[in-house]
């Protein structure tokens, strides 16, 4: 897993800490689908996570926003998105 | 016959929906109403799948106008879709987008394909006509149908906003955080407003920041349907939502601290409203003046040896609660919680003994349960399955299950054992499955 960035390893964390998932951090691929199929995450954790990421990142999710429809679609878009927004 | 109109007053030029800043009048409604009842095929029942709030309910009154009954299937799983298809073979399928169920013949909902005339007549609908079927899970079989009449959802918006103090002429518009396909959706954030002269937006706003942008991008004065979930995100994110004139909550008890909190940083009232799929919404509460519940004009309750009943002019029969209540007066009662097989995660309602059985026909699994654990308050608590499936990953159950049950009681972990706790005379009690998580995480902890 060498093509995982530090900030997708501590994402990836935050992620199984927060919807306390049972697999470890290095067993998210950065381009497998979060929901869905993947980890099979739903819009409850989709909530959950948008609110951890506003904690840690000062990053407000938005489900419209054109740049970020596929924010969730798997880790590494969401910590593209993460990286562009992030105050904190 | 009895009927009752479509909606509450008419005024051809006030607005009904909102779609990116855009109003959509009661007059354009009603000529989308018409055309589309034009195309509708000659069938019973329909299952409407529309996403967008304004056109489901141009599918609903269309489907009003010509007779026929609307479906609202327990969940949007594909297998969950087609066992109501299965049930409801002679359907059709309204849709807005993509989704659809591969048995039934699918109709899109138009929108502005006549312009709107004055002179339009608001359809009176007879009141014993069967506007919809809502599901609930039982513990064994199918969902469990319950046919809602069109005189009850219209006697539940009008006495519901009768309780809320809201007028025709405070032109109020909701925004909805909630399915319009849920029997809560549909009562508040469809019957109310249109029971109302009310607007409502169109969307579905998830995250605290589409929730403000939604509310921002309507007039005052608003109103927010919506869940504890939603209002817990909203408060922890601090949003600055704009002047907000009140919150409805359901789907899962709200705390007096957390309606404290959103009262405070939001400047609006947090009422609650409690109800179930077989009853329909018929009580509420101001959170913060305490845990009783005051039920809605024309509702009674009586106490019964098996426990107590809903009574109202618009339901067929006394209706059983499904959580245990005490009465305090007549109008007035508390909950204490749920009947040990139910549970309700994130706002959805499943039976445990359901959502087991569903695990057991799954090819390869010789025993299985669900399981809820103690409740941590911190967030949403999760299911657990515990499954005996020799051979058999978790992938392979858990995919298997993704397709039979809605995707918030997929099981959070799901644990593959040896053989399941159970007693001398086959049962699995709530003691023993706690011992067996236990262990498990004590294992788990030791590295074992």
């Amino acid at each position: 897993m060498s093509d995982v960035s530090p900030l997708e390893m501590e994402v990836a964390k935050l992620i199984i800490r927060t919807l306390t998932l049972k697999v470890d951090p290095a067993q998210i691929h950065p381009e497998a689908p979060l929901f869905g199929d993947g980890l099979g995450l739903d819009s409850i954790d989709a909530l959950e996570l948008s609110l951890a990421i506003s904690q840690s990142y000062g990053h407000q999710i938005r489900s419209d926003d054109p740049d970020t429809v596929a924010t969730f679609a798997s880790l590494r878009s969401l910590c593209q998105s993460i990286e562009k927004h992030r105050t904190k | 016959m009895n009927s009752a109109a479509l909606l509450g007053p008419y005024h051809a030029d006030r607005v009904l929906a909102w779609e990116n800043g855009q109003p959509m009048t009661y007059g354009r409604f009603l000529s989308d109403v018409g055309a589309l009842a034009d195309l509708l095929p000659e069938k019973p029942t329909v299952i409407n799948l529309a996403d967008d709030r304004y056109r489901f309910l141009v599918g609903f009154a269309a489907a009003l106008v010509r007779g026929q009954t609307t479906l609202l299937p327990p969940s949007r799983a594909p297998g969950a879709l087609a066992q109501i298809a299965r049930e409801y073979s002679n359907s059709y399928c309204l849709v807005d987008g993509t989704q659809h169920i591969e048995s039934l013949p699918s109709y899109q909902i138009p929108k502005g394909t006549r312009s709107p005339t004055d002179s339009a007549k608001v359809p009176q609908i007879p009141v014993d006509h069967p506007a919809v079927v809502a599901f609930t899970s039982g513990s064994t079989g199918p969902p469990h149908p319950h046919s809602k009449t069109w005189g009850s959802l219209v006697a539940i918006a009008r006495s519901t906003g009768a309780r809320l103090g809201l007028k025709t002429s405070d032109q109020m518009t909701v925004v909805a955080t909630v399915p319009h396909q849920h029997m809560y959706g549909l009562e508040a954030s469809i019957m109310l407003p249109l029971q109302h002269g009310m607007a409502f937006h169109v969307g579905r706003p998830l995250f605290p920041e589409d929730v403000r942008l939604a509310l921002q991008n309507v007039p005052s004065s608003r109103m927010l349907v919506t869940t504890p979930l939603h209002i817990r995100a909203c408060v922890t994110a601090r949003s600055p939502l704009p002047p907000l004139e009140c919150m409805l909550s359901a789907t899962a008890p709200l705390t007096r601290s957390l309606a404290k909190q959103a009262e405070t940083l939001f400047h609006t009232t947090v009422y609650e409203v409690y109800g179930f799929t077989e009853a329909g919404s018929l009580a509420t509460r101001r959170t913060i003046d305490g845990n009783s519940w005051h039920v809605l004009d024309g509702i009674t309750l009586h106490r019964e040896a098996a426990g107590c009943s809903v009574h109202a002019p618009y339901l067929r029969g006394p209706i059983p609660f499904p959580d245990l209540v005490s009465l305090q007066e007549p109008y007035r009662f508390v909950l204490h919680g749920r009947g040990e097989d139910l549970v309700n995660i994130g706002g959805h309602r499943g039976s445990l003994s359901d959502l087991s059985q569903k695990l057991n026909e799954i090819e390869g699994v010789q025993d299985g349960v669900f399981f809820l654990p103690d409740d941590t308050g911190t967030s949403v608590t999760r299911l657990i399955a515990f499954v005996v499936a020799p051979g058999k990953g978790a992938e392979h159950i858990l995919s298997a299950l993704r397709t039979v049950i809605d995707p918030v009681f997929l099981p959070r972990p799901l644990h593959l054992v040896p053989c399941l706790p159970r007693n001398e005379t086959g049962k699995l009690t709530r003691d023993a499955l706690l011992g067996l998580m236990q262990d498990l995480q004590k294992k788990e902890r030791h590295g074992i």
